[in-house]
């Protein structure tokens, strides 16, 4: 593909051939008044939010606006920064928006003393949240194991794998485990040893984990492993035993195709600025590297995607007083609440998927083209991470803030932990973060997806009409996701 | 500027039975609904010649103007939804609702 002779590589209205610097003038100042805009539009979100929150400062500073108001401002923003995303249709100067990077230099002595000492340490990790589980306290604000699993790792870390890099291959404690198995076994020339002619049949794609994802997210929310330390040990015991069993049979592809936590933390990483390409570590802008690499055509790529935004959704929703009202009837009625909840999840999972399969069908004809619908599916995939990736810092950033001073403080002494451990009282602005997680990662998304459909689409007109449907479903689930936010949270009821 | 980035690959394409494509690309036999995309498809994706730059151009002219007023309709509706959100929060906040 070259695109070296000018008229090609130029769309500029005035027909001339834009320097460089000329463009990148354009482009930042189109920067700036997208920011601008935005500020602009969420002024007043800020204001309202603090007074939700319902701290002091806010509550006499600022006038009531009622909630639907704030969930409506956030469909206009998401709405009008696809207006403003319009306006830029220079397709080279936003490849080198996505295109850029930095690369670091990583020594490969470098690279093997930390993997060691990062695998190394994971097991250790590991095993003192087995340890500290079995032996720990009953009360969950000060077991170990209870805080680093849930506000260390599955609130904390991950975070950290879409705004900073994927670092869970490294500090996989399983993968390490599964490494020295096979070492071990090839060593004593045991039978698992050749594991490469067993295989995964290629039909189940990634189903495996979509699966396992699910499971995961319904055993977290109905069962009490959040608060029971023995319990947790448990479940990351039996964990520990299939993982490693699956990962000495079938090798990475168990980590790639069956692990969800391997899985989840993988499409997250994509959303980060930190990535790993073929010439090692490099820099890159948030999210831009979903513009370039597209899912992988295996079944349920696109649904492990759909899957990862909506059991974040449903983590918050059946904490709403809303799902409480909804759900008693049934519970009163004799239904199990167990049944209830994995209902309402497949359900869930249901909807979300069969949203997506029918915007990217509408995506088809808005785009007047022959790509077929499944190819846009996995096309446009990517653009959902950012979502994700937002929703998820929304929901899990201030359970984990409250609970640092708790999980610090048991950290320094696991084994005996102090008698009291404080939890953080997070000032009322910070409902106002929250908010904007959400929005931020829409913003992102609209970006990712006009990048996209710059790419796949010819032309200018026929990449930006094909964005319609999608914006319609994100305008929507905005206001979902914000009104999911601005609810009171409950622990989810009946179970 | 050639491409030194990894490029995405060509997406699948499908042709309904009984429908004829507006277009098709002589370069990579790409099918076109319209005459325009296509000729847009090559001047961006190949090296065209002479006669193909020729039509990559003029859709590349209807291009512009139809942006222009895509882009006219856009700023309109951002200013209207502006003004909209704007008098909106002064109604809520001045109490009517």
């Amino acid at each position: 593909m070259d695109r070296e002779r000018e008229p090609v590589d130029d769309r500029s209205p005035a027909g001339k051939r834009e320097t460089g610097a000329e463009r990148a003038g354009r482009t930042a100042g189109l920067a700036a008044t997208v920011a601008l805009a935005l500020w602009a539009l969420s002024g007043p979100l800020a204001g309202r939010a603090s007074a939700h929150a319902g701290s002091l400062g806010g509550s006499v500073a600022s006038a009531t606006v009622p909630t639907w108001l704030v969930v409506l401002t956030g469909g206009i923003v998401v709405g009008g920064t696809f207006l403003f995303t319009t306006l830029l249709t220079d397709h080279e100067a936003m490849r080198g928006v996505n295109w850029w990077r930095f690369a670091l230099s990583t020594p490969g002595a470098l690279r093997r003393t930390v993997r060691v000492a990062a695998g190394a340490g994971s097991v250790a990790l590991l095993a003192l949240v087995v340890w500290t589980g079995v032996t720990g306290t009953d009360d969950p604000t000060r077991d170990f194991a209870i805080l680093f699993v849930w506000a260390g790792w599955w609130a904390g870390y991950t975070v950290t794998t879409y705004l900073v890099g994927n670092t869970w291959p490294l500090v996989n404690p399983w993968r390490a485990l599964v490494a020295a198995g096979t070492v071990g076994l090839a060593a004593t020339g045991g039978r698992l040893a050749d594991a490469a002619d067993r295989s995964l049949p290629d039909s189940w794609g990634v189903w495996p984990a979509v699966a396992g994802l699910l499971a995961l997210v319904w055993v977290e929310v109905v069962s009490p492993v959040g608060e029971e330390p023995r319990l947790l040990a448990g479940l990351v015991v039996a964990y520990t035993l299939a993982t490693v069993a699956g990962g000495l049979v079938y090798g990475a592809a168990w980590f790639e195709r069956v692990d969800p936590v391997s899985r989840v933390f993988a499409a997250y990483g994509r959303v980060a600025p930190l990535q790993w390409t073929d010439d090692g570590l490099a820099v890159r802008l948030p999210a831009t590297a979903l513009t370039e690499d597209p899912l992988p055509d295996r079944p349920g790529e696109v649904a492990f995607v759909v899957a990862l935004l909506w059991v974040t959704t449903y983590d918050g929703l059946v904490a709403t007083p809303g799902w409480e009202t909804a759900v008693e009837p049934l519970v009163d009625a004799g239904v199990p609440a167990l049944f209830v909840y994995a209902v309402a999840l497949l359900a869930g999972f249901g909807l979300f998927v069969g949203v997506y399969r029918l915007a990217a069908r509408r995506i088809r004809a808005a785009a007047d083209t022959y790509v077929t619908a499944h190819a846009i599916e996995r096309w446009f995939a990517p653009a959902l991470l950012p979502i994700a990736a937002g929703y998820h810092v929304a929901h899990f950033l201030g359970y984990f803030l409250g609970l640092s001073p708790a999980l610090v403080a048991v950290t320094a002494a696991p084994l005996s932990p102090p008698l009291n451990t404080a939890v953080a009282i997070l000032p009322g602005w910070f409902g106002t973060v929250k908010l904007l997680c959400v929005l931020g990662g829409h913003v992102f998304a609209i970006w990712v997806a006009h990048s996209l459909a710059f790419e796949l689409f010819p032309g200018v007109l026929a990449a930006i009409r094909s964005q319609y449907p999608s914006v319609a479903v994100m305008v929507f689930y905005t206001m979902t996701s914000l009104w999911v936010i601005t609810q009171p949270y409950g622990p989810p009821p009946f179970v | 500027m050639p491409r030194n980035d990894p490029a995405l690959p060509d997406p699948d394409v499908a042709v309904p039975a009984g429908e004829t494509p507006g277009g098709t690309c002589p370069h990579c036999e790409r099918p076109f609904r319209s005459e325009h995309a296509r000729d847009l498809h090559i001047g961006e994706h190949h090296e065209p010649a002479a006669a193909e730059r020729e039509r990559y151009e003029a859709a590349l002219e209807r291009e512009r103007d139809d942006l222009w007023l895509f882009h006219a309709k856009a700023v309109v509706g951002l200013g209207v939804t502006y003004a909209a959100t704007v008098i909106l929060y002064s109604a809520v906040i001045g109490g009517f609702f």
